[in-house]
């Protein structure tokens, strides 16, 4: 009966949006709780957007009803880094708060023009998953240290037990998205887009990279795209023991351990292409509402889970990586053997990013992609192709 | 009958409780139908910027101009007609088949109807959700086909499939509703005619294709229109088989997707409108020549 909490004047609720597993929503409600206890003016009502969160978030942002603060992730970020969307937090931003302890390039991804429009609450990035026991059972004692070595392993790694003709498991598993291949793009130095923010992921330089995922899936047949073997991710197919290698981020740690906890594995660097080591990041803010009522409590909160303590609470258990120097530090991340390969991994790392354009490029080279794996055309068709009708769809959404 | 119910409505008294009685749905139709036809009429002329600062300018035919050279309508539009090429008469002809079947004096053919009929009383999300699973690679259709030693397909990943496994599962799931229909109108013609036409000599074709055919013939063209009416629309399945991208390759691309697309991710309201309007006209003109050659024939 005591337990029904009543409303003290002076308090104020304010909401936060966000996407979540239910790991994560333990975590998250866990800092919420040490926030509320530590701010007792202040109740946040934790609101999850289960799925398609940018289409729910925008509906709700045009409907004014979205939430005081929320998830928003970089590549999203071009779309609704808008004047009337969210509030400019450069004038809430203290001394204290130390905005420097930040790792600038995800600090970048939500400025515009100098105005701080979010702050970085994590990141993950990309690195090599291995299967022990499929190396040792291929007298592998190593993983791969470069693309070619991976190529070489990829090949013995495939294996067709039953000899019927179709493999039980194959080397390195293939997820045929932009959003894994853009640092393929740039090892050869491409780029994914021009000076005038158009497509030009089709420059020879660009091919190199992709032809490298093409030539492991077409003429090693060394690799599988998700479908090929009856799921949905390559997080499932190296779970699964359908691929032995997987370049995949650090979610997949936790998954492993719940799902397939007798897995044998480890993860390394992404192998070096071209002399030069890369990898994809991606890192999610927090932003403000610009519509929000209670825009003060709601920096309280921000500032709190950007902050030292919070953010130490929200990343400490390693499915996302800090976003402060000092919070890694405390962590002792980099020392740690499943964790350290991708806190290498952000100082080299290509940020999944773009511009406003980014779903029409997404779109195309996605579509074009596909059909350059299957062998439906040649990787410099398919990429001419699709840098062609992106920049032509650029030009008239204008 | 008719004639009196007329002459009491014309009385005002009596309209103005009709229209009082009808009130309800008219102000839900007009609110929720017309008033969003009206709107979207407007806005397919309009460039709109809906989220953070709101303005909207006059652009004419611009969306419409844009829409002819936007490859990937032209692709949508491509998937659509395809799709609605089979659907259509395969689904007409098994609904009309499986009520033939039905309507012949089968033991435990109520079980059937049940049978028959799960699949459209069963929510298109749920039903895609299965399908995707049979459809998996190392799944139960393609176990099927490996042991009858026929050669199995990527349903899902492969963009020279993936609409025929959508097509499979909607002809699939709509044809029993339209196999009530035909059932209902079946059990409508007279049995004397069949009597009658037995007397003269005629077998089962003759009856087929003499009697019950031309019987069926306003209900077949209600069967095709609700069908390709359905079909054009075609959104949840291919959504949820590409998780609302289209893919793979664009394969299961429609318009309606496409329209969802611009509207809700890219926030482009005026050229989802424009595209939505074609596929109106598009569905209004595909009836209209339906009605000329059912018409036609009629005479």
């Amino acid at each position: 009966m005591t337990a029904r909490q009543v409303a003290r004047p002076g308090v104020v609720t304010i909401t936060l949006s966000g996407w979540s597993n239910l790991n994560e929503k333990q975590l998250l409600q866990k800092v919420l709780r040490d926030f509320e206890a530590t701010h007792p003016h202040i109740k946040v009502k934790y609101d999850v957007i289960a799925d398609e969160y940018m289409d729910v978030l925008k509906t709700r942002l045009i409907g004014e009803t979205a939430a005081d603060a929320f998830y928003l992730e970089a590549f999203a970020a071009p779309e609704i880094m808008l004047p009337g969307v969210l509030e400019p937090l450069n004038s809430y931003i203290s001394e204290e708060f130390n905005l420097a302890d930040f790792y600038p390039q995800f600090l970048q991804a939500f400025q515009r023009e100098k105005i701080i429009y979010g702050l970085p609450k994590d990141y993950s990035t990309l690195a090599l998953f291995y299967n022990k026991k499929a190396f040792q059972s291929v007298g592998l004692s190593q993983p791969p240290k470069t693309w070619e070595q991976l190529r070489e392993y990829a090949k013995k790694l495939t294996i067709d037990r039953d000899r019927d003709g179709r493999v039980d498991r194959y080397g390195f598993a293939l997820v045929p998205e932009l959003a894994r291949q853009v640092f393929l793009i740039k090892a050869f130095g491409g780029e994914l887009i021009d000076s005038n923010g158009e497509a030009a992921f089709a420059a020879p330089e660009s091919l190199k990279g992709l032809q490298l995922l093409v030539d492991l899936y077409r003429l090693d047949k060394s690799a599988a795209q998700p479908s090929d073997v009856g799921t949905s991710s390559a997080s499932e197919m190296f779970g699964q023991e359908k691929v032995a290698m997987a370049i995949d981020g650090p979610w997949l740690i936790p998954y492993l351990k719940e799902t397939f906890p007798q897995l044998e594995y480890a993860t390394v660097e992404v192998p070096i292409i071209n002399q030069k080591k890369g990898t994809m990041a991606y890192t999610v803010a927090y932003v403000m509402n610009q519509k929000s009522k209670f825009k003060a409590a709601t920096w309280e909160l921000i500032s709190y889970l950007t902050g030292q303590e919070g953010m130490q609470g929200w990343t400490s258990q390693g499915s996302v990586f800090p976003t402060r120097k000092s919070v890694t530090d405390a962590l002792q991340y980099e020392r740690h053997p499943l964790y350290s390969p991708f806190i290498a991994g952000a100082e080299y790392s290509t940020i999944w990013q773009l511009n406003e354009n980014l779903p029409i490029i997404l779109n195309n080279f996605n579509n074009q992609f596909i059909s350059a794996i299957i062998g439906k055309q040649s990787l410099a068709d398919a990429m001419k192709k699709a840098q062609e009708t992106a920049n032509k769809e650029i030009a008239l959404s204008k | 009958m008719f004639d009196r119910g007329l002459k009491n409505f014309s009385q005002p008294k009596d309209a103005l409780s009709g229209y009082i009685f009808m009130a309800p749905t008219i102000i839900i139709l007009g609110l929720f139908v017309l008033l969003p036809i009206l709107i979207s009429l407007f806005l397919a002329f309009y460039r709109i910027q809906i989220l953070g600062d709101f303005n909207y300018r006059f652009i004419g035919f611009k969306n419409f101009i844009r829409l002819t050279n936007d490859e990937r309508v032209w692709i949508a539009m491509r998937n659509t007609v395809e799709y609605v090429a089979i659907v259509v008469p395969t689904q007409t002809i098994i609904a009309l088949g499986l009520a033939l079947i039905l309507n012949a004096k089968l033991k435990g053919k109520n079980w059937f109807k049940i049978i028959f009929f799960m699949p459209t009383v069963t929510s298109s999300a749920v039903l895609t959700l299965i399908f995707l699973w049979m459809y998996n690679s190392n799944g139960l259709i393609n176990s099927i086909l490996a042991f009858l030693g026929l050669p199995t397909y990527n349903w899902i990943g492969d963009p020279n499939v993936a609409l025929k496994a959508i097509t499979i599962m909607n002809i699939w799931s709509t044809a029993p509703l339209f196999m009530v229909i035909y059932l209902a109108a079946l059990q409508d013609i007279p049995e004397s005619l069949y009597e009658a036409a037995a007397i003269d000599g005629a077998n089962w074709w003759d009856k087929l294709f003499y009697i019950t055919l031309p019987s069926l013939k306003s209900v077949t063209f209600f069967v095709v229109v609700m069908g390709l009416v359905g079909t054009f629309q075609l959104f949840d399945q291919s959504y949820i088989f590409s998780r609302g991208t289209g893919g793979p390759n664009n394969s299961t691309l429609t318009v309606v997707l496409l329209i969802y697309q611009y509207a809700f991710k890219s926030l482009d309201l005026g050229y989802a409108a424009a595209i939505a309007l074609i596929l109106a006209l598009s569905i209004a003109i595909t009836t209209l020549i339906q009605r000329y050659f059912f018409s036609e024939k009629a005479n």
